[in-house]
């Protein structure tokens, strides 16, 4: 996956330079940098850039897949997330749960799309009740509990305290 | 000079005493402490998440609550490093070598007391400097041109990357994203229109707190979620004060009685300078406590040398980091530019003309972290047993109200759904980012500062005509264009030298 990221990457770079180069003026008529000037050699980095990291992800990834004695050999170092100048850090139980990152993905784009339909609190109540009879299903009360409890206090904080504008759904709340 | 300190410095406890600022920093200190304490969740998500909380507040008190989350943060994510050997947050990794031993030893409790002396006596040394240096630095930086400026700011985001160690090009990558979503929405120099592809939406830019939230709140939980958090029994552990092997001997504070200013001198000084931040000056600490002791063998088997060093520089660290962020505008760290876009929402803009035009703002903001630090050392002795309960707190249950704080806070700001979308999809980045080795911190502060970058940058290019020799006919634009190079050649030079060195 680390290379298709990576050539993910490469397509928005390309896209971005692409589009500021037909869009945007590079310089003005009086010889000056336009609009599309700083965009333009940002997209020329990043495009540049991202070439280069989608061809060290591949060959990392080619050399992953080879004999265990090359792979020895040619050792690159795993990426780490517990290095300074970032603000959290790999804390893990050492397997991966890539099927319950996807289905809590899932469940906050639905949260974010009923969000109008059904209003704040209904709509923070459904996620919490889908969310909790997933991941905890052995707690069915307390589930329960914890999907209205935490819904109107929210709801109360942002809605009554911070008067802040929240989506109304069809039950006036 | 003594007097005008003194005058300022009770100009801004006036306003930091005042009970609803007061209030306020209690609330975000505890807030902080709680933030330190969940593994994975640093205090740049916590900052970012929380932003949309202090809406209904003045500027002053919202950015102080804000602050005491960003400090609180470091005293609480050590009491994990020392207790389950997990670090609650990057700038406490240093401490769990010792802290955990300790705790292993028996000796939790004293562990956890020297702990909250070193930070705080870290904290308030690095504010102590801040009094000192943050109003000269302000003067001297009033005399910058936008060549220094861009240089600083290249500098800064150049050295975050260079201490990602062997993901330094992917930090490259990371800063480059964010400049470029910077540039979305109505160029100011022209008021055409940039990559907005015909949406009114956009013509404002995409808005920062929204990428904030999604790439350190939504991408931090979903990384923890990819790790298995949630799937992690709670952590029963039970500290009670009244033992009598609670508190540190006589001996562990004669021991250590160099280490807290050593650590707070090395973190103050990583703290100021752009892209190092708490992290890099824990580490640094350690390793220079380790270097110079007579006995380094007993680190990393519970000495407690080697917690309170780490500990120190971080909490100096963090104090450093807000120099540059109140003397010249610019943060050195994601959670200094999380910081640095709530100045901004809240229409204060950080720089050298801020000492000058908002000195209430300035001196209250320094004076809390005075108050911040007593309040935070009370609470980590005396409320260590409640802060362990929050430890039993499953994980399942954390990861909804981090969902909807971040979805419900996202949406107050504008009432705007499209914002919305662009959090859930900053969201998802940032946890692509994080597992392949990216920096959302170099993304956001380079989102943060694109726009400066690129006024500076153009405004050089205009006033140099072009040749662009500001960048070396200014003494402080030379130093820092020098700076640069070191920076980009110095690990160039390193890997050709292990390169050529490894074949003989």
């Amino acid at each position: 996956m680390k290379k298709w990221f990576a050539a993910g990457l490469l397509v928005m770079a390309a896209g971005y330079t692409i589009y500021g180069l037909s869009t945007l003026t590079l310089v003005s008529g009086s010889g000056r940098p336009a609009a599309g000037f700083f965009p333009l050699l940002i997209g020329g980095l990043m495009v540049i850039s991202c070439a280069v990291n989608l061809w060290n992800d591949w060959r990392e990834e080619a050399m992953q897949a080879a004999p265990a004695h090359r792979r020895q050999a040619n050792a690159t170092t795993k990426a780490q997330d517990d290095v300074p100048g970032m603000d959290a850090q790999h804390i893990g139980t050492g397997r991966e749960y890539g099927r319950d990152v996807l289905i809590v993905f899932l469940y906050i784009c639905a949260f974010v799309a009923f969000l109008k339909p059904l209003g704040a609190l209904l709509a923070m109540a459904v996620f919490m009740l889908a969310y909790l009879f997933t991941f905890n299903r052995a707690h069915p009360i307390s589930n329960i509990i914890y999907s209205l409890a935490l819904p109107a206090f929210l709801y109360g904080l942002f809605k009554v305290l911070l008067n802040a504008s929240l989506p109304i759904g069809p039950l006036g709340f | 000079m003594l007097a005008d300190i003194a005058a300022n410095l009770s100009l801004g406890l006036s306003v930091a005493a005042s009970p609803e600022a007061f209030l306020f920093l209690v609330i975000g200190a505890f807030l902080g402490m709680i933030v330190g304490l969940f593994p994975g969740f640093g205090p740049a998500a916590g900052i970012a998440v929380l932003i949309p909380m202090t809406f209904g507040l003045q500027p002053t008190v919202a950015i102080i609550m804000l602050a005491g989350i960003y400090y609180g943060s470091m005293y609480g994510g050590t009491i994990t490093s020392i207790l389950i050997n997990t670090p609650g947050e990057s700038a406490t990794v240093a401490s769990t070598i010792d802290g955990y031993p300790l705790a292993q030893k028996g000796r939790a409790g004293p562990a956890l007391v020297m702990q909250a002396v070193a930070s705080f006596f870290g904290g308030t040394i690095g504010v102590i400097l801040i009094t000192a240096l943050a109003p000269s630095l302000a003067n001297f930086a009033a005399s910058f041109g936008p060549s220094e400026y861009f240089l600083i700011i290249a500098v800064g985001l150049l050295m975050l990357t260079t201490m990602m160690g062997d993901n330094k090009f992917k930090g490259f990558i990371s800063a480059l994203i964010g400049f470029a979503v910077g540039t979305v929405g109505v160029d100011v120099m022209s008021g055409q229109q940039r990559f907005t592809f015909g949406s009114p939406e956009l013509i404002g830019g995409v808005y920062f707190v929204a990428v904030a939230i999604g790439l350190f709140g939504i991408g931090e939980l979903l990384h923890c979620i990819f790790n298995g958090q949630h799937r992690q029994p709670a952590k029963r552990l039970r500290v009670s004060f009244r033992d009598k092997e609670f508190w540190p001997s006589r001996k562990d504070y004669h021991e250590s009685r160099w280490t807290f200013w050593r650590g707070s001198a090395i973190g103050f000084i990583a703290g100021v300078l752009p892209g190092s931040g708490a992290t890099l000056g824990s580490i640094i600490g350690y390793s220079v406590e380790k270097k110079i002791a007579k006995d380094p063998e007993n680190f990393g088997k519970g000495e407690m040398r080697g917690l309170v060093a780490p500990e120190a520089a971080n909490n100096a660290a963090s104090a450093g980091a807000m120099v540059p962020l109140l003397s010249l505008g610019i943060p050195g760290s994601g959670a200094t530019a999380v910081l640095l876009g709530a100045f901004l929402m809240w229409g204060l803009q950080p720089g050298p003309m801020l000492i000058v035009n908002d000195p209430e703002f300035v001196w209250g903001l320094i004076a809390s972290m005075y108050l911040g630090n007593m309040i935070l050392i009370a609470m980590s002795i005396f409320a260590i047993p409640l802060f362990v309960k929050f430890l039993d707190i499953p994980y399942v249950n954390v990861v909804p109200v981090i969902v909807l704080l971040c979805i419900i806070g996202a949406f107050a700001i504008n009432a705007s759904i499209v914002e919305t979308w662009i959090l859930v999809g900053s969201g998802l980045v940032g946890f692509a980012m994080k597992r392949y080795g990216y920096s959302p911190a170099a993304t956001v502060l380079a989102l943060v500062l694109g726009a400066m970058a690129e006024e500076t940058f153009l405004q050089t290019y205009i006033i140099s005509q072009g040749s662009m020799n500001l960048f070396w006919q200014r003494p402080v634009s030379l130093v820092l264009s020098l700076t640069l190079l070191a920076i980009i050649l110095v690990p160039i030079a390193i890997a050709l030298r292990g390169a050529r060195q490894k074949p003989a």
